[in-house]
């Protein structure tokens, strides 16, 4: 008997996010977004609350899509693509060896993916990240920098290179407005990285201010696959 | 080709750790590493006495030209202060991060000293000024819109900074990532030239800003 | 220099509205403050002394762009630094390092132990004419202007983290240098 309500109950905390998440969609969605287009977006959140994943940045695309007047079906599949985003995050952190991946992570890792980082390199990343450096935040510092420009490969390095030198974390975080900041003065977002990170260089010869060094480097310690 | 010195070896140049924190396999570089800092020449310096002269000589010079007297003309203070503000080199980044929306570590007000362009400070407990900039020459109205205002267009006007064709708004935003675009004239969306972007999954591109606090890891 | 009382701020603004004359006092104020970095900078007294004057003029010049009055010393030190930059990039071009000037200051006779000292400390300036300019003026702040790591971004705008990898970069490239002089 006891068993039995045991079970019951984990059965109905399950679902309890599921129905608080639907509450939730509805709310936010009302007056926002046509009532058709709504109840697709509902679905698609009950379904990605089921598998484990954060609704909020579906909701957030569905809000997006009806405020850039875009047509209903194109806002589904938009949110669509983002659920299956979240979903492969999701499994993508979970085999670097997070059990329970956070909604951060997982919303960090889809981001990820859009900026066009491989679900190996979300893993990787990942599994290079124990404390104190945040998975979350790892991934979305590679992640802008590949928004910017920076090859995925070589951000990664990068940043993993700062890990294994102890690098604060905040200092992690000031890594995309550097590259900005680089590519504002004329880099190219690979040369901004390279003046920023001698493992870049590959022990060759440092740069002056206003020259673009274009000596070939030996390989990167950490070499990638695109 | 010289070994690169120690990381921690480097943090005690840097004064983050003294010699004692280094493990006994590292204390020789380091005290190599210190000996060699020891040789730094920090004597002062002095310039000659006639620099102030020839300082002036030219100053005076510049200050009879004919631009500088049409200057002098037209100048009034609200007008310095309005041109103060508009920085074109930090409508694209530049090495203090100060076009449009930018990615910060604030947990503090601005320190003295900070651009023009820089945030403002720290709004509420759990939010930081952020300031976005658009240059749109010819634009009768732009707002900025995001997942920190549920895209609502008219949430979040700019204002004209003087005639240059520059917009700006600052808004205090949560703690956490997101994403934006600008609308001009209520009709074009607009992504940040100079913020990283994304693809929004409708065509166009979506700039990202990550607010943070100092201390805090997200 | 006069005893002018007046804060930096007064005598801007003072100058901006018509008083060219109030700027000597900012000159006498500032012309040696920021001498030893440019000398470190550039490698020699003359040189630095050329480079202070270039920008107190140019302060003068761009004084309507100073956009904190009050803070006139640090703006001034940004167009200072901004002129060694260039002096650096103009060198480069033309093929010379930095001087190898008088980067020690001739002194008193000095014993055998303080000629070694002194041969180091000309090593020393002599190597750091060989780093990137970058790297030699995150080096300078920090170990003979003796700045913190924070103050140096603030007033350079550079982040904590880019001025460490410059650093870091130095000090290895300064490893090698020194090598080759023992």
């Amino acid at each position: 008997m006891k068993a039995l309500g045991l079970s019951l109950a984990i059965v109905l905390a399950a679902g309890l996010p599921c129905a608080v998440a639907a509450q939730d969609v509805a709310a936010r969605l009302d007056a926002r977004v046509p009532a058709d287009l709504a109840h697709a977006v509902q679905e698609i959140a009950r379904d990605a609350a089921g598998r484990g994943l954060p609704v909020e940045p579906l909701i957030q695309k569905a809000i997006e899509g009806g405020a850039k007047g875009v047509p209903a079906p194109r806002v589904i599949a938009a949110v669509r693509q983002l659920a299956a985003r979240l979903d492969e995050a999701q499994s993508a952190v979970r085999s670097a060896g997070t059990t329970a991946p956070s909604a951060d992570a997982i919303e960090s890792g889809a981001y990820a993916l859009n900026t066009g980082m491989t679900a190996s390199q979300v893993s990787e990343l990942v599994r290079a990240s124990r404390p104190p450096y945040d998975p979350a935040v790892t991934l979305r510092v590679v992640a802008t920098l590949t928004a910017l420009g920076v090859p995925a490969p070589q951000g990664l390095a990068m940043v993993e290179h700062m890990i294994s030198e102890r690098r604060a974390p905040s200092e992690l975080l000031d890594l995309p407005s550097e590259v900005q900041a680089a590519t504002a003065r004329g880099a190219t977002p690979t040369e901004a990285v390279q003046q920023l990170d001698p493992q870049q260089q590959g022990g060759g010869a440092t740069h002056g201010p206003g020259q673009h060094g274009h000596s070939p480097q030996p390989p990167s310690p950490h070499p990638h696959k695109p | 080709m010289t070994t690169p010195y120690h990381g921690l070896v480097k943090r005690v140049l840097d004064g983050e750790l003294t010699l004692a924190d280094l493990p006994p396999e590292l204390r020789a570089e380091g005290e190599d590493a210190l000996r060699l800092l020891g040789a730094v020449d920090r004597a002062p310096v002095t310039l000659s006495p006639q620099l102030d002269a020839r300082v002036m000589a030219a100053v005076r010079r510049h200050a009879q030209s004919p631009l500088r007297r049409a200057w002098r003309a037209v100048a009034a203070p609200r007008e310095i202060e309005l041109r103060l503000r508009i920085r074109p080199w930090a409508l694209w980044g530049g090495a203090l991060a100060a076009a449009a929306a930018v990615a910060l570590l604030l947990g503090r007000p601005t320190t003295p000293g900070a651009t023009p362009s820089v945030v403002a400070g720290v709004a509420a407990r759990d939010s930081v000024f952020v300031r976005f900039v658009l240059y749109a020459p010819g634009a009768k109205r732009v707002t900025v819109a995001g997942t920190f205002n549920q895209w609502d267009q008219n949430a979040a006007p700019l204002v004209p900074a003087g005639t240059s064709g520059v917009w700006t708004t600052t808004l205090a935003l949560p703690i956490g990532q997101h994403q934006y675009a600008f609308v001009v004239d209520g009709r074009r969306w607009v992504a940040d030239p100079a913020a990283p972007a994304v693809g929004d999954g409708f065509g166009r591109r979506n700039s990202v800003v990550a607010v943070t606090t100092g201390a805090r890891i997200l | 220099m006069s005893g002018d009382g007046a804060t930096d701020g007064d005598i801007v603004r003072a100058v901006l509205a018509g008083d060219v004359e109030r700027y000597a006092v900012l000159v006498g104020r500032y012309r040696d403050r920021y001498a030893r970095y440019a000398a470190r900078m550039l490698g020699s007294r003359d040189a630095a002394e050329d480079a202070v004057q270039d920008a107190l003029v140019r302060a003068f010049d761009r004084l309507v762009d100073c956009r904190e009055p009050e803070k006139f010393a640090g703006w001034l030190f940004l167009i200072l630094r901004n002129r060694c930059f260039a002096e650096q990039r103009r060198r480069q071009r033309e093929g010379r390092l930095l001087e190898d000037g008088d980067g020690a200051i001739p002194g008193p006779e000095r014993s055998d132990s303080a000629v070694e000292q002194g041969e180091q400390r000309q090593a020393l300036g002599r190597a750091l004419g060989q780093l990137t300019g970058e790297q030699r003026d995150v080096f300078v702040l920090k170990h003979v202007e003796g700045l913190a790591y924070d103050e140096i971004a603030r007033r350079t705008g550079a982040t904590v983290a880019s001025l460490k990898m410059r650093m870091h970069r130095a000090y290895d490239r300064l490893r090698e240098l020194m090598k080759e002089h023992v």
